[in-house]
Parts: C-alpha cells; sequence; structure tokens
C-alpha cells in the first residue's frame, strides 16, 4: 500500500478554496507525519498560500525572513506583488526574474508556479508559460489551463487538461481544471462542469469557490434564480468574497434586480478586481464614444 | 443452499411444515414428535405417546391438527394447541410409513408395510378405503392436490397411481345406509372406492418415494436403485419420460419445487440433488459429511424446504428471495424477472428499463445481488454470483424507459462485489488480490488501490470512498487518498443503508443492527434473535428496519421498538413520513402505512425539542409518557403542556409527579381557588407547614394563615398577622398565651394587606386554532390585494378634483417611462449581415508573440507560446448588428453608430447605466487558482443542453422585454393603477406599441407638469388639459384627466368646452361619483358659451406638437417627428433633440428601430 500523503487534505482545502480550513489544519497535522522536510516546506508553502489567498499578505512578507527557503520566498514575492503599488510590483517582478535567471533555484515548482502567476497578472502570458509550460506538478499544469483559457486558446488548455487527466484522473485540481476548461467552452460542456462542482460539494464542504462555480454553471445555464440562491449562500459564508460579489452583481442585473448594493461592496472589499475595472475602463471609454458621436 | 434452521437430534423420518405459521414437525426415530419454531429456532413442543419410530407426520392445512403414523401400526391424530392425541386410528397391520390430510376432504391417507394404502375419515374416524395391490412395503402415499388421484411407491419396484373419485363422489352424496355393509365388504376385499389407475414399472429396486407435480400432469419418483425417473401421464395412460442419474446410493425422497422449474432429492448417499426438470440435468449437489437423508419436505407458500438426516434436520431454501435494489433519489432501481426496472416514489408508477441477461449457466443462486446506480449517467452495476462473482454494467439512454424492446449489450467483469463511488467510477473488488479497481464507464481500467483490511464486500460510502468489509469489522477507504477515514468491530455486515445526508449509517448484519457516524463513530447496536432483512432513514433521523416478521424502529440513542408485526419479509427501500415503501419476495413494491407518531414523540423527548407534540399529538404525548412513565418524561410533558396552554395536562402531568407546589400554583392562575384549598388541606396532611402556608397565601385567607403559624409555634408571626388584618378575638387569645412576649408593632406606617385578587373565572385550555396555515394566509392574502386594487380606483375618483396633487404621480410616470424608452436602446437592433463587417475595424489584436523566447530556461529552449485566441465578446460583435449586443460586449462606439443610423438617436448621456449594466452583465468572473487573475467567461443567450461546445451564441442581455413590461406596468401602477392589455405576442409589434404608449404618457404628463408651472395663464393651462385628453391613454387615466379638464373649464367658466369634456367622460364609463359630477357639469353648462377662446377645436383631430404643445390640426403641413419615439413636431423644433424621448434627433433620417432578428428576414 503506498504511504498516505500527509499533506492531501490541507492542499485539497487549499484547491477548493477552503483557506481558512486549510491555515487551521496545517497547524494540526501531525509532526511524526511529516517525515522529510520536504514535507515541511510543501505545508509552509500552502499555509503561506492560503494566508495570500484570504489577503493576509502583509503577514506573509512579515512572517517569511530573507533565510527562509526559495520556494518561500517565491511566495513572499507574490504577497508583495500583490499588497503593493506600481513601485512594489516592479521590484517584485525583478526580484522574481532574478531568482529564475538562478539555474540553482531557477526550476523550483514553486517558484515557477508563482512566477506564472505573477506573469499572468502582468498579462504577460508568454513570459507565464516560458516558466511553466513544462509543467512537472499538478499545480502548474492546473496554472496552464488557467493561462490558456485567460488567452482565450481553449484549445490548448484542453490539451493541458488531458496531460492532467493521464497522471491523475480524480485528482480535485484535475477535476477543478475540468471545469475550468468545460464553462469557458460553454454549450453543452456547462452541465459536465456543473456535475463536477456538484461533486465536489458532497464530497467536501462546501466553500464560496465551489459555490461560486456551481453558480456561474448555473448562470450560463441561463438559470439565475438558482445562481442567485448558491451566490447568497456563499456571501453567507464569506460577505467579502470578491467573486462572490462580482457574481452577485452580474446575477442580479441579469434578473432585473438592483446591483448596486454588490458593486458598491465589491469596490470597497477589492477595487483591483476585475470587474471594477473592466467597469471602469467601460466608463471611459463610453464618454469617448460619446464624444465622438457628438 | 441457504440454510434457515437447523436442529440436532435423533434421526429425522418424517418432516411437515405448518401452513401460516413459522412452525414444523419433526418426528424421529426414538417416537418423539417435535414442532419447531424455524423463524425463531425454538422448540415449541413435543408430542411424546407412539412406540417406536414415527416415519410420517403432516400438518393439516386448516385445523389446528396434525397427524401422526408410526411402526407401532397406529395413526395419531393431535390437536397442536391442547397437546393432545385426539384419537387413534387402528387399522394397518405393519408399520406405517407415512400419512397425509387431503386438502380438503377429512381424509387421512397412509402408506404401510402390510402392502396397503388406506383412506381414513378423521372425522367419523373411521376407514373409507383400503386400497390393496402392491405386494411388498408400501413406502409413501399422497394425495394429488387438485385431482381425485392418489401416487404410491412401494418396493415392489412400482409406483400407482390410484383414482379415488368414487370414494369422493360417495363422500359428497352420502349413499343410504342400506348400501353401508356391502360397502364395508367391498372395501375389506378391494373395492371399488378406489382403483389402480397407472401401474409404472421401470425401476429395478424397490421404489421409496414417488411425487406429484403440483400442476402438470406428472411425477416424480426415486428408488433403491439410486435413480429418479420422471413420469408423464394423460387421461388414458402413463409412461417413463426420463431417468435422472447421479445419486450413490438409495434415493429416500423426491419432489417437484412448486415455484421454480426443478426437481429436488436427497439419498442415503448424503446428499441432497437439485436437478433441472426441463433439462433433466443437475444442478447442484449438497453434501453432508455423514448424515444419510430421509425426507424431504415442501413448504405449500413460502420458497422453504426442509430435509431430515441422521442426527436432525435443516430448513433451507435454494435461492436467494431478496431482489437486488437501489434507491436514488425519487426512485428505487431493481431487478424483477430479468428486467431492470424502477419505481418512482412520488407517482408510485412502475417502469420496465431493460432486459438483463441470462446466466451463462443454470446453477442456482446466479440473479442479481446487488445493485448500484449512478443518477449522472443513468448506469446501473449489477452484481451476481454468477461466474464465481460477477457484474454487469448497464447504461440505460434516458427515453428508453418502456422500451421492452431495448436490448443491449451489457459491459461485463468478473469481481466479487462492484459498486458505484463517483461519477463515472466504479468500483470493483478483486478479493484474490484485495484491491479494488476503479473503472469508468467504459469498462476500463482507471486505477488499482490494495485494501486496507481483508475485504470480502465493499459498499458506497460517498464519493470516491468505500466501506469495506470484512468479517468481523467494516472501513470507510478513502480511494483517493488511501486513507482509512474509519473503522468498526461490528458482526458480518450484509447490508449497507446510509442516510440521505449521508451523516449516519446503519449496518445491517445478520442479526444486528449498527448504527454508526459517517466516520464509523459507533452509535448503537441493536440485537435481534430474528434476522434482520431491512431497512431506510427517515427524515428525523429515525432508522426503520424490518426483521423476518416485525418492522421496528431505532433512535439514534439506540431506544429501539416494534412499528408492526409482518406476516411475510419485506424490504424497506424508503420511509417517508408514516408511509413505508417496500419491495416483497415477489418484486412487487408496497406502500405501507404505519403509525410513527411513537417513535417521532420518541424523538423529540431525546432531543429535548417539544416541537413535535403539537396540537393533536399532545394526547399521543401523554400515551406515551403513561406508558413510559418516568418523573423525567412526566416533568417534560407538564412543560410543554403548559407552553401549549393544555392546564389539564399539566395538571395531570403535576400529579403524577407529585409537585405540589407546582400543582398549587397552577390552579392558583388558572382560578380554581377550591382546589388550592384543597392544595392547602394535602399540605396540612403532609405536614408540609410551608406548602400550607403558601397556598394560605394565595388563597387570602389569613384566619388559616395565623391558625398555621399558632400551630407551628411562630405565636408573636401569628398575633402580628390576627392584628394586621383585625383579627381582634383571635389576636387577643394569641396576645394573652404571649403574655410579655407581645410583639411590638409598628406605629405610624399605613399597612396594605396582602389579599390576592379574586378569579373573575377559571380558565381551561386554552382555545386550539385548528385551520390549515396555507390556505388561510393564502386566502387572506388574495382577499386583501383584491382590496388593495380596489382602494387604488377609489382614489383615482377623487383625481378629478381641482386639488388633486398630479404632480407626483406624473413625475413616477414620466421616469418610469424615461427609464422604459431608454431602455429599448438596450435590447434591439440587428441590420444586414453585411454591417457586421465594419467591426472588424475595432479588432485590437494584442502584440504577437511569435519568436521563441531564447531565454537562459532550459526547459523552453523549443517552446512558442501559442497566441491569444479571440475573446468571445470579440466574436459577438463580429456576429451582430444588433446594439445591445456590442453594447454587452463593452464596443461603445459601434453599438453608439448603430443606434445613431438605426434610430437617429443623438444623446446618449441617458444611456450610459444602460450600456454599463448591459456590458457588466456579460461576464461572470471564475476563480480558478487561488491568488491568480480570476477568469471571465461569456454569458451566453440561450442556452440548451445539446449546445455544442465552443460555439459561441449571442450575449445573454441583461434587459428583456419582460422586464419592460414590468416597469410599464409599475408605471401605470404609480398613475393610479392598471393591467397592461395585451398578452404579448410578437416581439417587434410589441416593442414598437410599447413605445407609443409610454409616448403618448410622456406627452401627456409633460404637458400636465407645464400647466402646473403656469398658474396665471388660465387659457393656456385649459389648453394644456384639453391636449391631454387627446393623447392615447388607459382608460381609468382617460376618465381622471377629463375629469380634471372638465373642472378646470368649468371654473373659468368655458362652459361649452367643460360640456364637451363632461359628454366625454359620460362617455368613458365613469365611475357613479364621477357621472353624477359629469351630469351636473352638463346640466350646468348647458347653451352657455365659453368665457376664454381656446386653441382647442375638438371636432377637427390633432396631433400635439411635444416641444411647443400646441395642436397640429389634421392637413395643417410640415410637421416633423422623432425617428424613435414618434413623436410629432411644429416644423420648427427640426433638428433638435427631441423632447419625449430625449434621445434622437427630430426629424432626422433613420432606417427604423430594429429589435429582433426576425425583422431580418
Amino acid at each position: 500500500m503506498a504511504s498516505p500523503d500527509h499533506l492531501f487534505g490541507l492542499r485539497n482545502s487549499f484547491y477548493i478554496g477552503a483557506y481558512h480550513a486549510a491555515i487551521t489544519s496545517s497547524q494540526s497535522v501531525p509532526a511524526h507525519a511529516l517525515i522529510s522536510p520536504d514535507d515541511l516546506l510543501d505545508r509552509d508553502a500552502i499555509l503561506y498560500r492560503s494566508y495570500i489567498a484570504i489577503g493576509s499578505h502583509q503577514l506573509v512578507i512579515g512572517e517569511i525572513g530573507p533565510s527562509a527557503a526559495t520556494p518561500l520566498q517565491a511566495i513572499k514575492l507574490l504577497a508583495l506583488y500583490l499588497s503593493g503599488d506600481a513601485g512594489n510590483r516592479e521590484s517584485a517582478v525583478s526580484r522574481l526574474r532574478e531568482l529564475l535567471s538562478d539555474a540553482a533555484t531557477g526550476s523550483n515548482p514553486i517558484l515557477r508556479l508563482m512566477a506564472g502567476t505573477i506573469f499572468m497578472h502582468e498579462r504577460d502570458y508568454a513570459e507565464a508559460l516560458k516558466h511553466t509550460h513544462s509543467g512537472g506538478n499538478m499545480e502548474l499544469l492546473a496554472l496552464n489551463v488557467q493561462i490558456y483559457l485567460q488567452m482565450h486558446r481553449a484549445d490548448h488548455a484542453e490539451k493541458q487538461l488531458r496531460v492532467m487527466q493521464q497522471l491523475d484522473e480524480d485528482h480535485t485540481l484535475t477535476q477543478l481544471a475540468n471545469a475550468w476548461v468545460d464553462l469557458v467552452m460553454g454549450g453543452s460542456k456547462i452541465q459536465e462542469a456543473y456535475l463536477i462542482f456538484q461533486d465536489l460539494s458532497e464530497k467536501y464542504p462546501t466553500t464560496c469557490t465551489i459555490l461560486n462555480g456551481k453558480a456561474l454553471c448555473s448562470m450560463h445555464m441561463g438559470n439565475f434564480e438558482d445562481a442567485e440562491g448558491l451566490l447568497l449562500e456563499s456571501l453567507n459564508k464569506d460577505a467579502k468574497d470578491a467573486e462572490t460579489l462580482a457574481n452577485l452583481t452580474v446575477c442580479s442585473l441579469n434578473l432585473g434586480k438592483p446591483a448596486t448594493r454588490y458593486l458598491n461592496q465589491l469596490k470597497l472589499a477589492c477595487p483591483e478586481h476585475t470587474l471594477v475595472k473592466r467597469m471602469s475602463s467601460a466608463d471611459d471609454s463610453f464618454d469617448r464614444a460619446c464624444q465622438a458621436m457628438a | 443452499m441457504l440454510t434457515k434452521f437447523e436442529t440436532k437430534s435423533n434421526r429425522v423420518k418424517g418432516l411437515s411444515f405448518h401452513p401460516r405459521r413459522p412452525w414444523i414437525l419433526a418426528s424421529l426415530h426414538s417416537g418423539v414428535i417435535q414442532m419447531w419454531d424455524y423463524r425463531m429456532g425454538t422448540l415449541l413442543d413435543r408430542f411424546d405417546e407412539h412406540d417406536g419410530p414415527v416415519r410420517g407426520v403432516h400438518f393439516h392445512a386448516t385445523q389446528p391438527l396434525f397427524v401422526s403414523g408410526g411402526d407401532d401400526y397406529k395413526i395419531k391424530v393431535w390437536n397442536y394447541k391442547t397437546h393432545r392425541c385426539l384419537f387413534t386410528l387402528h387399522g394397518h397391520l405393519d408399520y406405517i410409513r407415512t400419512v397425509q390430510f387431503h386438502h380438503e376432504y377429512p381424509w387421512i391417507v397412509s402408506a404401510s408395510d402390510d402392502q396397503t394404502i388406506r383412506i381414513w375419515n378423521w372425522q367419523s374416524r373411521t376407514c373409507v378405503a383400503v386400497l390393496t395391490g402392491h405386494n411388498h412395503y408400501v413406502m409413501c402415499a399422497s394425495f394429488h392436490p387438485k385431482e381425485d388421484l392418489v401416487v404410491s411407491a412401494s418396493l415392489d419396484q412400482t409406483v400407482r397411481v390410484w383414482d379415488i373419485g368414487a370414494l369422493r363422489k360417495k363422500t359428497v352424496s352420502p349413499a343410504d345406509d342400506i348400501l353401508r355393509l356391502t360397502q364395508m365388504n367391498t372395501d375389506l376385499f378391494g373395492g371399488v372406492d378406489a382403483v389402480v389407475k397407472y401401474v409404472l414399472e421401470g425401476h429395478d429396486r424397490g421404489v421409496n418415494w414417488a411425487s406429484f407435480h403440483p400442476s402438470l400432469p406428472l411425477i416424480v419418483s426415486g428408488a433403491d436403485d439410486r435413480q429418479v425417473k420422471l413420469w408423464r401421464m394423460n387421461d388414458t395412460k402413463a409412461w417413463e419420460v426420463d431417468t435422472l442419474r447421479g445419486h450413490m446410493n438409495n434415493v429416500s425422497c423426491v419432489m417437484f419445487h412448486a415455484k421454480q422449474d426443478i426437481i429436488v432429492s436427497n439419498s442415503e448417499d448424503k446428499s441432497i440433488r437439485i436437478w433441472d426438470a426441463t433439462k433433466r440435468t443437475g444442478i447442484q449437489t449438497f453434501r453432508r459429511e455423514h448424515d444419510r437423508f430421509w425426507i424431504l419436505a415442501a413448504h405449500p407458500e413460502m420458497n422453504l424446504l426442509a430435509a431430515g438426516h441422521d442426527s436432525g434436520m435443516i430448513v433451507f431454501k435454494l435461492e436467494r428471495e431478496r431482489p437486488a435494489f437501489c434507491v436514488s433519489g425519487d426512485t428505487v432501481f431493481y431487478v424483477k424477472d430479468r428486467f431492470l426496472r424502477f419505481y418512482e416514489y412520488s407517482t408510485q408508477k412502475e417502469v420496465q428499463v431493460a432486459p438483463i441477461r441470462r446466466p451463462g449457466s443454470v446453477s442456482l443462486n446466479q440473479s442479481p445481488r446487488t445493485l448500484s446506480y449512478s443518477p449522472t449517467e443513468n448506469a446501473v452495476l449489477i452484481c451476481s454470483d454468477a461466474d464465481g462473482g460477477s457484474y454487469e454494467l448497464y447504461i440505460v439512454p434516458k427515453d428508453s424507459a418502456g422500451r421492452s424492446d431495448y436490448l443491449q449489450e451489457a459491459k461485463k467483469g468478473a469481481g466479487g462485489s462492484a459498486v458505484f463511488v463517483a461519477r463515472n467510477r466504479f468500483a470493483v473488488l478483486e478479493k484474490s488480490s484485495n484491491q479494488v479497481l476503479v473503472r469508468n464507464l467504459k469498462n476500463e481500467i482507471v486505477k488499482k488501490s490494495p485494501l486496507p483490511i481483508a475485504t470480502d464486500a465493499i459498499y458506497y460510502a460517498g464519493t470516491g470512498n468505500l466501506l469495506c468489509k470484512a468479517e468481523d469489522r467494516v472501513a470507510i477507504y478513502d480511494l483517493q487518498q488511501r486513507l482509512v477515514l474509519g473503522e468498526l468491530q461490528t458482526p458480518a455486515v450484509k447490508y449497507v443503508v446510509w442516510s440521505t445526508d449521508m451523516e449516519s449509517v446503519a449496518l445491517l448484519s445478520k442479526h444486528a443492527v449498527v448504527i454508526a457516524s459517517k466516520k464509523l463513530v459507533h452509535r448503537c447496536t441493536l440485537h435481534e434473535t430474528i434476522r434482520v432483512k431491512s431497512g431506510a432513514w427517515d427524515e428525523n433521523g429515525v432508522f426503520i428496519y424490518t426483521t423476518l416478521n416485525h418492522m421496528k424502529y431505532c433512535l439514534p440513542n439506540g431506544d429501539s421498538g416494534i412499528i408492526k408485526t409482518l406476516d411475510v419479509p419485506i424490504y424497506i427501500t424508503r420511509v417517508v413520513g408514516n408511509n413505508i415503501f417496500c419491495l416483497d419476495r415477489d418484486g412487487k413494491n408496497k406502500l405501507i402505512a404505519v403509525d410513527a407518531s411513537e417513535y417521532i414523540f420518541k424523538l423529540a423527548l431525546l432531543r429535548k425539542r417539544y416541537g413535535p407534540c403539537y396540537d393533536g399529538n399532545i394526547q399521543i404525548a401523554v400515551a406515551s409518557a403513561k406508558e413510559i412513565d418516568d418523573k423525567d418524561h412526566w416533568y417534560r410533558l407538564g412543560i410543554e403542556a403548559l407552553r401549549q396552554g393544555n392546564v389539564g395536562i399539566v395538571e395531570y402531568a403535576y400529579q403524577r409527579t407529585k409537585n405540589f407546589e407546582r400543582l398549587a400554583f397552577l390552579y392558583l392562575i388558572t382560578g380554581y381557588l377550591d382546589k388550592v384549598g384543597f392544595m392547602c388541606k394535602i399540605a396540612g396532611q403532609n405536614n408540609n407547614l410551608m406548602g400550607q402556608f403558601h397556598n394560605a397565601l394565595y388563597l387570602g385567607d389569613a384566619k388559616k394563615r395565623v391558625e398555621i403559624l399558632e400551630n407551628a409555634g411562630q405565636l408573636p408571626l401569628a398575633y402580628v398577622t390576627a392584628v394586621t388584618h383585625g383579627l381582634t378575638e383571635i389576636a387577643e387569645r394569641i396576645a394573652a398565651e404571649l403574655g410579655e412576649n407581645v410583639p411590638a408593632l409598628p406605629e405610624g406606617k399605613s399597612h396594605s394587606l396582602l389579599i390576592p385578587p379574586a378569579p373573575l373565572t377559571a380558565c381551561g385550555d386554552w382555545p386550539l386554532l385548528r385551520v390549515m396555515r396555507g390556505i388561510f394566509e393564502g386566502g387572506l392574502d388574495a382577499t386583501g390585494r383584491a382590496e388593495l386594487e380596489e382602494d387604488d380606483e377609489a382614489a383615482g375618483a377623487d383625481w378629478g378634483d381641482e386639488d388633486l396633487d398630479i404632480v407626483d404621480a406624473s413625475e413616477v410616470v414620466a421616469n418610469g417611462g424615461d427609464g422604459f424608452v431608454d431602455v429599448e436602446e438596450g435590447e434591439p437592433n440587428e441590420e444586414d449581415g453585411e454591417e457586421g463587417g465594419w467591426d472588424l475595424e475595432d479588432l485590437e489584436l494584442p502584440p504577437e508573440t511569435e519568436t521563441p523566447k531564447a531565454a537562459g530556461n532550459a526547459r523552453s529552449a523549443v517552446f512558442v507560446a501559442p497566441t491569444p485566441g479571440i475573446p468571445v465578446s470579440q466574436i459577438w460583435t463580429q456576429r451582430s448588428s444588433l446594439a445591445g449586443e456590442h453594447a454587452a460586449a463593452g464596443n461603445f462606439d459601434t453599438a453608439m453608430r448603430l443606434l445613431s443610423r438605426q434610430l437617429g438617436i443623438k444623446n446618449f448621456a441617458p444611456l450610459k447605466p444602460l450600456f454599463l449594466d448591459l456590458h457588466m452583465g456579460s461576464h461572470t468572473y471564475l476563480r480558478a487558482l487561488a491568488a491568480a487573475p480570476v477568469i471571465s467567461v461569456a454569458v451566453e443567450k440561450g442556452w440548451s443542453e445539446s449546445a455544442s461546445p465552443n460555439v459561441r451564441g449571442p450575449p445573454a442581455l441583461v434587459f428583456s422585454f419582460s422586464q419592460l413590461e414590468d416597469r410599464l406596468k409599475a408605471a401605470y401602477k404609480a398613475t393610479t393603477e392598471g393591467k397592461f392589455p395585451e398578452a404579448l405576442r410578437q416581439e417587434v409589434d410589441e416593442v414598437k406599441e410599447l413605445i407609443e404608449i409610454v409616448r403618448e404618457y410622456v406627452l401627456g404628463l409633460k404637458m400636465e407638469l407645464k400647466r402646473k408651472e403656469l398658474k396665471d395663464d388660465v387659457t393656456r393651462q385649459q389648453e394644456l388639459a384639453a391636449y391631454f385628453t387627446n393623447c392615447k391613454l388607459q382608460r381609468v387615466h382617460m376618465r381622471l384627466v377629463l375629469a380634471s379638464a372638465m373642472a378646470l373649464c368649468f371654473k373659468q367658466r368655458n362652459y361649452a368646452t367643460a360640456a364637451h369634456f363632461a359628454r366625454m367622460l359620460l362617455e368613458n364609463s365613469p365611475q357613479e361619483a364621477q357621472a353624477r359630477k359629469a351630469r351636473q357639469v352638463m346640466q350646468a353648462c348647458q347653451d352657455k358659451e365659453d368665457s376664454h377662446q381656446l386653441n382647442y377645436d375638438f371636432r377637427n383631430p390633432f396631433v400635439v406638437c411635444g416641444a411647443t404643445y400646441v395642436p397640429i390640426y389634421r392637413g395643417q403641413k410640415g410637421d416633423v417627428s422623432c425617428p424613435y419615439c414618434g413623436s410629432r413636431f411644429v416644423p420648427s423644433i427640426e433638428g433638435q433633440l427631441c423632447t419625449i424621448c430625449e434621445l434622437a434627433t427630430v426629424g432626422a433620417d433613420a432606417s427604423g428601430l430594429l429589435c429582433s432578428p426576425t425583422q431580418l428576414r
């Protein structure tokens, strides 16, 4: 019998968006189970990434000292990148490039993962793929899927997904990536995506991520009432969850209900959210177009 | 062979099943007859009056009787209720081999070593026929189940069939007494009442047994030549059909199986053999180590057999009778007669889904054993013991239900058990290597996983988890993590039943029910002496299960009880409230209604929730409390009853617990003062001074209090009390007793006495409201609404009055209308396909990254990042010429250009929020990996299940016609009330109609606003009011407008015009008050002239200019209109922004409203 993966629960919690659960369970991973220092490092990496996911960037920046291992340094860079202004971002990117060019550390999967994530934020998908395309673990493959989807290249995303499926079809990340691809592809695939989220919600405690996933499927199937219910449930779990607020805004609009409150909440909770940015640029472009017409 | 019961005893020579009760008689070589309950496994009785071995025994079909025959030549008839031998029939001259009751007549047939068969009347206790002809021991004789025949077997190597038709006729119409004597004589010499019909020769040695087929003209016999022979007969002859060879020694007994096409035989070779009656081949052999078999018996109703051997007997059945089933949602899937079927609980409908494969071999117990269903794929896994354990996978097309012709090749495989574990995944147990193979629906192996314990069966345990069953334990195993999530020691588990929320599991083993949590944390264990058969969870977390003969419940704390007794075993599939759904052994779905109140009540007590003791249930609660009768339950009942105001039960509960203080207080607050007095007495009897004093206080009985205090020796207190209450006599008496110790009373204080208020009425139980809540509220609501609408109309009636404040309302209308007009922009438009072309200009291709990145990254040496694809929103704009779709894609400039071209719209500012909403509502946000940017996913319109992926549809727009309609309705409502006129059919026409309606309202209301502004110019005011009446409005609104104009004109002494409005008002079917007023106005205005000249000629059709509010009469040249809303204007306005819709340029050249793709065809 293969040795059980002691970090399985922890990783899984992180993937499905149960960040608080990940943080608490990382404390309770039994010490004897952590046979290798690698496991320990993995545990810390997930712990810090969970903190980033819930927006505690400063905590991560503060806790990871200069002597920490490369993967943790990379995570710190992500926290730095996400927390700060343009200056911070630039320094994070340049420090990242340094780490990447170092032959000793450049191939570390977590570093590459962080690089991919940061370059994605930079919208430099080619650069992101440069570091992640060769895969190496499930997370990198999943990131590739996401980058390709971001690039509107669902065909490539599907290929990556197939690689994941060959490696472990039942892996949570494979399931999730499958759902992402299905959602973006649309059509009959949305049902597939819905079923995947449904499976996950039956198997694990529901999270905002999963509820949002289900709600998205409902919306894309034209079922906005159901979606609203799911999103409100998600909002109950976390009143500040950016995606929940964004999707609620969209859902309310489609239901003909007032959406302004959700939008304002979103602006407060997450001024950097794609929706907010999109709308502010749309605002400008409307005015511009108006002037052009006048 | 499935052994149900086994006994150890002396050699068993005779056996007989009771036709209804679970009893069996076994007659022993030792002379004892035992009566067993084979279900409970207990010896009920023994009958020991025969001398020597008892070889034949038989239960009567209806009477509490059985008959036995032994080596003492005696036939005894017994009443098993009275445990007595009723009488003995003498006549045989040698050992009696078999005895049997006739199923209808009061006859017994017996076979004896004296070479005769005798038929006895057990009512007259006489022998009615002696069948002679065999010339050796007759080893067995039995009646035909339907016809007037007897079959016998003898060591003379023959089987004989006897016709007893004459005997039956004689019994039905008894011959007169004179004939009887001669009858006797013929009897003695083998008379004519019973004649040999056929003599079947063929066995080479003595025949031990022969028996009829229950329905076909067949006989089967077994002999010392070790052969079983099959015989056939018709009206005239009988002949040998076939011989079954296989037994190694004398065949003792042989018979046809009542329900299956098989023959069962047993032999002194220590085996029982099962033969296929059609193919005449051996199917199966059961062997015993040391015991020769002597006798077989079949249950007349059920699928049970019994066999007697040298050291006891066994009760067994050949095949499992439990139908394989699996519950999923509202349906149960099950197998019946080689068909997969399902049953829908809500509709109680059965549907045959698909035929399933016949097993390849004919051996027994090859039928489906378990069934697993995957709802997402509509796939069914059927496991059976065929081929040493195998499974078959059927994928049932959704629409095949009811199509019996549908046949499909199942995917097959070997494996101990197989069960779905997730979507598109099932696990198959491979016992030899103790691992599971996880397969997908294509039957391909996806994964192999070793199991943590030596598993002999697997069950579902939530997505991705398996419940593995070993001999003495179960474990839940996560296939992905390869982790044991929980483990529990249990007796060998047979069935696993999960609660609907998957939080609890019931593990059913042969004689125990174990309830555990989803992590297999033990909750309780129930032991049953009778085999546990099935179970299901009810919605409250009570586990309902069946044993062979009972339906029982098990509460979460392990309390259990019997719900009802069962006549035949059933398999519960589902519990809904009081309804138990089950399958019986014939695979029929049944619904059994039970009384669930007992366990529901107990559950409520357990959960310390008294909610369920509502209303009618409190009575049941009392009954239950009586039954339970412990202090705690009474106390809880009291609390609940008090909450419900059921005073009687509170009182009863307090009485039962002797809670006198509470009881007294209850009497006080409910006003039963006499009972308080009684309580006071009781307290006195119990020497409970405090209680007595309390009650006296409650009663306001000062004398009593003094008395109590006095008795208690509290003389000073008694004195003070007496003085305070002015009981001077008593006070003096006590003072005398106290002597010098008379306490000083406080001076100068005004005292008030503690006298409780007298009860006005004594109250009983609170009244109970027995009205169905839903209906009640619904009804109330409906009337409320209706009234509201009426009120609206009534309010509207006041509208005609001068001081009417129309401003607010009109503003709302204007706003609503405006909003609505604006919205139009969002919805429309499509132009010719060619138009799509120009959007391409806006295609902003991001800089391509084609050259390979020559970074110092070894991994990416040959990697070329693909070029980014085209966003869905861009596809939208490329394909569409509907402005709304362009707005949704965020291409506002093209959207505006489209609108400008189609509708001449110039002023886009009011459309901004709509454009932004359209854009905002067009994409959803998918968070993929944490901390990575979210993916925007385009929402498309008109999704359907069959839509092919990656083919882009148009965007789902956040505005729709139905929403516009809603807004219009809201606008109407704001004015007064209204109903949207027509059902909407054609979108385009409706949109146009809508625009028109709104235009009229906006124009009218704008004029009304203007009128309010013009305080001084009465002529203009009247004109505007008059023009307002020219707008096309809803009739109610028209009435209001007319009334308003009429009043205005009348006031200004424009009598002729006022009269005109009054007339028009009357034509508009006004309400009574309005009509009266209009008539008055008409009367007052008769033949009077206008005092002001108005620019208003109602005889000449006109439209009103939307900007200047002057009439444009028909024929008047040069008016211009708005390309969007169609408002008309005087020529001078041309080129300006339309004041009505505030969107388009008046007089602009435009192609017209396009709002639906249908317009392009």
